[in-house]
């Protein structure tokens, strides 16, 4: 059963007189429980799509169906209730509230949800990313590594069905990135449908599939054959020094 | 997401940004704290007036001098045209609708006694003066006929000068030497005390000398300031009025047009209440208007500050869409800041008024009240100027678009 489906999909800019097609006819459909990797270089239209894919922006054309309803006809009150209910957010400049609490920040979509025992889930969901100590501490008190999982914990405390990431790892030092891709593995073998973008092929070979996208087009798309499992990389530290280019 | 929820994010945005808060509430608190006391004391203004002016009696009427080219605006000091002889007059004239004539002058003088000066007014006048204006005597006795006849060097003394003279209010000072404008007089009596008329005046910084003896022996002049006249009951005043205006225009030989010829005003009672209140009226409107423009400046002053917030919080607003508010949860939020800044500076305003009305009360002795009509007003306007002013920012705080304000610093 596809949670996700892409039909055509146009993203079009205008900068003056110039038009920029940042999507040109996208397809793309996304099944319950699957682990995606979307990779591009700059400017290939990966963010512009992890945008609409999250409802945070809408297309020019094409349609769009998530869990079996049109989010391209959607109004502001529906996307916000799609946005709050059914996916999770991690971004790749954590976006945390910098005056509010590790648990605040996490309770906060809740907040806006109306879910009941949030301080609970919250609590539960900073455990999950091993936070528990850090929980009444603000953003600026914590490392980067740590932020995103507060972010993390954040995106899932409500329990999404969907999760995207944009560039979760980018801002954080290797060993950080790879916790946090263990933490996103986890949450696939728990069944929870990921969608990430990257443009490091390493972090995307932790997914099970690879979506390359290009000039506004997917140009790929294949399953991952030899797949990177986030624990046993972090067993080996010679890995870390790993990938430094030579020469 | 409940109200509570709402407000909650609300408060958590202003006290975090604590200083700001303060100084944006500090307009509203000044413009409602002018409102409550310029309405307070505009009232307590126009209540003293009203109540001092009704303590005159209804049945006097008041002539003071009037220079027919100047109008009755003129100082009456320079105006000469009533004399002793007109009240005399009057009395005997009028004496089916008038009991009682007072003429008065006044002047400022120097009194000294020991090597104490004080500078404070003198009335010299009849001895019909006392019941005339409702003066007691609290020590010795009044200025009599006798006085009046022999042009006696003898005066009655009001407590504050007494107090200044001899040290005590209380003090015994009844048989002693004071100098008046370097002329000595003795001390026959001092005044009961009456505090402030509607004017403000000090009615006890006085000294009351024999009405001749003031005209020929201190100030040398043959005019009076003003001549009070008690009538013989409230319903006859208007009669009293004419008879007292057709026979000062005979004595004076004044020819029409009238009344622009007139060298005199007859003022009753009431006109003299009519036109304090319009003063004040005046007054009240216009302490009004300028509480009313601060008022209005410390809403723009939370529009500015709610703007540069909005554009400051620009990402914060986008982290909260993206997470899943609406655009009316972002608005609500707006708005319930704003409307708390407002709401907030117009209590602790009405406090701030409220404080500054009582310390007016205690400076002018009058009654000074915040009134809870005041009260209810600035608080309202307030709480409206705050969603009036509010609605702007908070709507532009709605319509950003999430990932705009996301890619913002």
């Amino acid at each position: 059963m596809s949670l996700i489906t892409l039909r055509d999909i146009r993203k079009i800019y205008r900068m003056g007189d110039q038009e920029v097609r940042a999507l040109d006819g996208v397809d793309l459909t996304v099944g319950d429980g699957e682990f995606v990797a979307i990779m591009g270089p700059s400017g290939s239209g990966k963010s512009t799509l992890m945008h609409i894919l999250g409802c945070l922006d809408a297309p020019t054309s094409g349609t769009y169906h998530l869990a079996g309803e049109e989010v391209s006809a959607m109004d502001d009150i529906e996307l916000a209730r799609i946005r709050n209910r059914m996916i999770g957010f991690v971004f790749q400049s954590f976006n945390l509230l910098p005056s509010y609490t590790a648990l605040e920040n996490v309770e906060l979509p809740m907040v806006y949800g109306g879910i009941p025992n949030r301080r609970k889930r919250a609590e539960v969901a900073l455990e999950r990313v091993g936070l528990a100590n850090r929980m009444d501490h603000r953003p600026n008190e914590l490392s980067g590594g740590q932020q995103q999982r507060v972010a993390i914990a954040r995106a899932i405390a409500g329990e999404p069905r969907i999760l995207f990431a944009d560039e979760p790892t980018g801002n954080v030092s290797t060993q950080m990135g790879e916790e946090i891709m263990q933490i996103f593995q986890e949450l696939s073998d728990q069944g929870i449908t990921i969608a990430l973008v990257t443009h490091e092929a390493h972090i995307a070979r932790h997914a099970l599939r690879l979506v390359q996208v290009q000039d506004g087009h997917i140009v790929a798309d294949s399953p991952i054959r030899r797949r990177i499992l986030a624990r046993e990389w972090l067993e080996t530290p010679e890995n870390l020094t790993t990938g430094i280019l030579e020469l | 997401m409940t109200p509570l929820d709402t407000f909650r994010f609300a408060w958590r945005a202003l006290r975090d940004n604590r200083m700001r808060s303060g100084l944006t509430m500090l307009g509203v608190i000044i413009g409602v704290a002018a409102v409550v006391a310029a309405v307070a004391v505009g009232q307590g203004a126009a209540a003293s007036v009203t109540n001092s002016v009704g303590q005159l009696g209804n049945n006097l009427l008041y002539i003071v001098p009037a220079n027919p080219r100047l109008g009755p605006g003129e100082p009456s000091g320079l105006t000469q045209t009533l004399k002793p002889s007109d009240a005399e007059a009057i009395l005997a004239r009028c004496a089916n609708t008038v009991s009682r004539v007072c003429p008065m002058v006044r002047s400022s003088v120097l009194v000294k006694a020991g090597n104490q000066n004080w500078r404070t007014t003198v009335n010299g006048a009849t001895p019909s003066f006392l019941v005339v204006n409702n003066f007691t005597i609290s020590l010795g006795r009044q200025l009599n006929q006798s006085d009046e006849d022999a042009r006696s060097r003898v005066v009655v003394l009001g407590k504050t000068v007494v107090e200044s003279l001899f040290g005590s209010k209380n003090a015994n000072c009844v048989g002693l030497e004071v100098a008046l404008n370097r002329v000595r007089f003795k001390v026959v009596g001092v005044l009961g005390e009456k505090g402030t008329n509607t004017f403000g005046e000090n009615q006890d910084d006085m000294v009351l000398i024999p009405l001749n003896t003031a005209l020929y022996r201190v100030l040398n002049q043959k005019h009076v300031s003003a001549i009070s006249v008690e009538c013989r009951s409230s319903d006859t005043i208007d009669l009293a009025q004419e008879q007292i205006i057709s026979l000062l225009r005979r004595r004076h030989r004044l020819s029409p047009p009238f009344p622009d010829n007139d060298d005199f005003t007859v003022l009753s009672q009431a006109q003299l209440l009519k036109i304090m209140q319009t003063i004040t009226g005046v007054l009240t409107i216009l302490l009004a208007s300028i509480a009313g423009i601060s008022l209005t400046v410390g809403g723009i002053g939370i529009m500015n500050i709610m703007l540069v917030s909005v554009t400051e919080r620009t990402r914060e607003i986008g982290i909260r869409k993206a997470l899943g508010a609406t655009e009316a949860n972002i608005r609500a939020q707006f708005l319930i800041e704003s409307a708390l800044l407002s709401i907030a500076g117009g209590i602790l305003g009405v406090l701030f008024g409220g404080g500054i009305a009582l310390i007016a009360a205690r400076i002018s002795k009058w009654n000074i009240t915040p009134t809870l009509e005041s009260v209810l007003l600035a608080v309202g306007v307030s709480a409206g100027i705050g969603i009036f002013f509010g609605y702007w920012p908070a709507r532009k705080a709605a319509k950003l678009h999430p990932i705009e304000a996301l890619r913002r610093e």
